[in-house]
């Protein structure tokens, strides 16, 4: 990429390092981080037949469904009724983040913060309950509640309402399936440029109908489970959750004595500009070196990849495609939180984003789980079924997306004993 | 280049824009019409938008097949077409030598998609014979990146491909996103603005929307979008700087009450920030919402000078594509009045939702 | 596979033509009963889904995903129609 010499740069300030030291998480496999490491750690199952919407008439409907979520356990300023449940989600993860982080939510209002959220469907959930009611009772019929809580910049101005910020730069990333990294990749550059001192950045997605008929015709929901790189894949479960990653520079975080998950060591973006629904393998190869390029590694350097992995045909095949691309035969194991989790659409790279973390900050590598026999169409040990344990020192976050929307993070392990042994940033990259 | 004096080579410039607009496409309806002060809204056509609105801002007799033709449009929505049609109106315009890197040309829009695509996709499942008798070429209308993707599908655009939302902000948002991101290294050249859609599902969630005590007023749709890239890359490419952006600023308030303070705290630290101050204000282009955070708007600026552009009162709330519309009308009069080179304008926007925004650019 | 398309009307054939050129966005005279609807009319896989889902719609058929692989140019169509009318 040619505009890729940092040249662009209108102001001489360095650049500063940027870490992870807070994550909040709402999953079907648990909710807060410790529940989530729990469940990654031990491969666990979010898979359930939907009971958020009838389910009459499909031959199949599991999907990874959050059971036991309470917003009132999280909204202080707003009624849960302002807030549609991608929103809730959003706010409950940020809520969590920010006590993860060791943090009061006055030491956030303190700072000049970015607020991101990324997100597939916004309250689509909502526009499908709206449009149900003009089905049943009339065209006329509008529920003003809840036509008042769909707009997708109230997934980011919620937790800004609800955190009483004011500092703050508040904007909703409707990337789709790679908006996770979108959002936590511009929390990076926000930060690194010195724009703001603190960001909470993630994504969040309620299940709804609207989504789930679009992959079930497209014949890319799987009857029973999801198996990413399976031979015998067939498709996604859609899922739902919010992933919020709370991010400062690397100063802040040393200065306040904050426990540090890792280090944000750059990103990539692509555009596919060739297909809305179907990836481009030499599009996702482009992102991939992009990402590397930004965070001054190379290949080699990765220990594993958490991969988009939907479990679809085309998307395994195509996006190990892509890897093997760029890293040639020595592919690093390559998982796919989604076999636990389901596709949680706009979450799903922030959530991948923060099982990236844990597994720097623990030492393991989550499962991809659901895995009988590995398609040699797309070769890579998916680290089935079970965790291990290893020492990582750089790990790679797969996001891809309909409209050819690419976005790839970089994270980097954080030795709390030598602060000087990690690749520099961007700047002196590029 | 006028500005060359004052611009760096390091600075983002803003050096081509489009717009499409209830004045219709291109840039020459759209100043004669704000120049004229001529309102573009008009009276709703009922059977055709039953919507409990009696006029609205639409593009004039905006057909998608007549503007992009029949390829690719059999299941293209109606923001996507406002998209990729003001896309191509600039790349035509501007974009000379920008398609010999398509990887590192990208596009930033601002929207919240389509609630009229939404609604109709679930409205198949729910009435069909199945309910997964649904058109699956419309599935990606459904998501809200779609016009951002399929805009870039047309255009060849392999660099960036971001899709960001903010209410009333969203214009000002894409803009700083596109800032950040050629700074970052990401792209050389970025298409930044937004694009909103008049449609029947959005009329009737609009009007019973928070409008700050008032009554809905009418809607408006189009896009606008701007070529932003270096000051270096624009001379190397022979292009114009109509403008160089010295930065966004945003903040949040959570009672009403607090919307003129902290958007007058986001004025002076603009204008700080570029060394600036508010007699240096050429130009206002407000966001002009209704009740009450029009007024705190008003009370904001009420200390500057310059004359105010109200875009919004003339084509109507173009929501997600207001803030844009208001760049536009800042580049649309600058072009007007040589004079104004080397001043700086200011564009601003009060949310329902909370936030507050405001961007300042050197003219010329 | 051949021995079902006589079952079927040659309205239902102009049909079925009909909203396989609207979606494939050929005219008519440009796709054959044999014309191969990926290699020869530049067909994605949405747009053979479309196809299928276009048949369901229309015509109230059930259609497995798997016949998408018969369902490669008219002809393939028409005999997946017949047959699943037929049942």
């Amino acid at each position: 990429m040619s505009g890729a010499t940092g040249g662009t740069a209108p102001h001489t300030a360095p650049r500063h390092r940027v870490v992870i030291t807070g994550l909040g998480v709402v999953t079907s496999i648990g909710t807060g981080v410790d529940a989530f490491a729990d469940g990654l750690r031990a491969g666990r199952s979010g898979a359930k037949p939907i009971g958020a919407f009838d389910t009459t008439g499909f031959a199949y409907s599991n999907a990874c469904e959050i059971t036991d979520f309470d917003p009132e356990e999280w909204l202080r300023d707003m009624a849960a009724d302002e807030l549609g449940r991608a929103a809730q989600f959003a706010v409950a993860g940020s809520r969590m983040a920010v006590a993860d982080a060791g943090l009061t939510e006055d030491d956030v209002r303190a700072r000049r913060t970015l607020v991101s959220v990324g997100t597939t469907d916004g309250e689509s959930r909502d526009l499908d309950h709206l449009i149900g009611l003009q089905v049943t009772e009339g065209e006329d019929r509008l529920d003003a509640t809840v036509a008042r809580r769909v707009w997708p910049g109230r997934l980011s101005a919620g937790i800004v309402r609800e955190l009483g910020l004011e500092d703050v730069e508040t904007v909703t990333v409707p990337t789709a399936c790679a908006a996770g990294n979108y959002a936590v990749g511009s929390g990076y550059d926000a930060i690194s440029s010195g724009d703001v001192e603190m960001a909470l950045c993630g994504g969040a997605d309620a299940l709804c109908r609207k989504t789930f008929t679009g992959f079930y015709r497209l014949g890319t929901i799987a009857p029973d489970v999801c198996r990413p790189f399976d031979a015998d894949r067939q498709g996604i479960l859609t899922g739902e959750g919010a992933g919020i990653l709370l991010m400062e520079s690397l100063e802040s975080a040393l200065g306040r004595g904050a426990r540090i998950y890792a280090e944000v060591l750059g990103y990539g973006l692509s555009c596919d500009a060739s297909h809305p629904v179907a990836p481009d393998r030499d599009s996702i190869a482009r992102c991939i070196t992009a990402a590397h390029r930004n965070a001054g590694i190379e290949a080699s350097d990765v220990d594993f990849i958490s991969a988009h992995g939907t479990g679809t045909k085309a998307n395994d095949v195509t996006e190990v495609g892509a890897i093997r691309q760029v890293f040639g035969d020595e592919l690093p194991r390559t998982v796919s939180i989604k076999s636990m989790i389901g596709h949680t659409m706009g979450a799903a790279s922030a959530l991948a984003a923060a099982a990236c973390s844990l597994a720097l900050r623990e030492g393991f590598i989550p499962p991809t789980i659901n895995h009988r026999t590995t398609d040699p169409e797309c070769a890579v040990d998916c680290v089935p079924n079970e965790a291990v344990e290893a020492r990582l020192r750089v790990v790679q976050n797969n996001g891809l997306a309909f409209g050819g929307n690419n976005a790839v993070l970089m994270l980097g392990h954080w030795d709390e004993n030598a602060t000087e042994t990690l690749p520099a940033d961007a700047t002196a990259a590029a | 280049m006028s500005a060359d004096a004052v611009t760096t080579a390091h600075d983002l410039v803003v050096s081509g824009w489009a717009v499409s607009s209830p004045y219709g496409l291109g840039r020459d309806g759209f100043t004669a019409g704000l120049r004229e002060g001529r309102r573009a809204v008009a009276a709703l056509d009922s059977e055709q938008w039953p919507v409990p609105y009696e006029e609205a801002g639409l593009i004039p007799g905006f057909d998608i097949k007549a503007v992009l033709g029949r390829k690719g449009t059999r299941s293209m929505d109606r923001v996507t077409a406002i998209a990729a049609t003001t896309v191509g109106m600039l790349l035509e315009e501007y974009g000379a030598g920008l398609a010999a890197d398509p990887e590192s040309t990208g596009l930033v829009l601002g929207t919240s998609g389509s609630v009229q695509s939404i609604m109709d996709f679930t409205r198949d499942a729910l009435t069909g014979k199945a309910p997964y008798l649904v058109d699956p070429a419309r599935f990606p209308n459904t998501v809200m990146n779609c016009p951002t993707g399929q805009s870039a599908i047309r255009h060849t655009l392999k660099g960036p491909n971001v899709t960001v939302s903010g209410g009333a902000a969203t214009g000002l948002l894409a803009l700083n996103y596109a800032s950040r991101l050629l700074r970052g290294g990401h792209a050389t050249a970025l298409l930044a603005g937004a694009a909103e859609e008049f449609s029947v599902q959005r009329a009737r969630l609009e009007q019973v929307a928070d409008h700050g005590g008032s009554a809905a007023e009418p809607l408006g749709e189009g896009a606008a979008l701007f070529l932003l890239e270096s000051g270096a890359a624009a001379r190397d490419s022979g292009r114009t700087v109509l403008a160089t952006v010295l930065g966004c600023r945003f903040r949040a308030f959570r009672d009403t009450g607090r919307a003129s303070a902290v958007l007058k705290s986001c004025v002076d630290e603009v204008l700080a920030a570029a060394g600036a101050t508010a007699d240096d204000i050429a130009l206002i282009a407000p966001g002009t919402p209704p009740g009450v955070f029009g007024k705190e708007e008003a009370a904001a600026l009420d200390g500057l000078a310059a004359p105010r552009l109200a875009v919004r009162p003339l084509i109507g709330d173009a929501t997600a594509a207001g803030a844009a519309f208001q760049l536009a009308a800042v580049l649309a009069e600058s072009a007007a009045r040589p004079e104004l080179v080397d001043r700086l304008a200011l564009v601003t926007a009060v949310d329902r939702d909370g936030t507050v925004g405001a961007a300042l650019l050197r003219l010329g | 596979m051949t021995t079902q398309i006589a079952d079927l009307s040659t309205e239902r054939k102009a049909e079925i033509k009909e909203i396989v050129c609207d979606i494939l966005e050929l005219e008519l005279d440009e796709v054959t009963d044999i014309s191969l609807f990926k290699e020869e009319h530049d067909a994605d896989s949405l747009r053979t889904i479309e196809i299928l889902a276009s048949m369901e719609r229309n015509f109230g058929l059930v259609l497995e995903q798997a016949e998408l692989s018969r369902m490669v140019n008219l002809a393939g169509v028409y005999a997946v129609v017949a047959e699943a009318e037929g049942k």
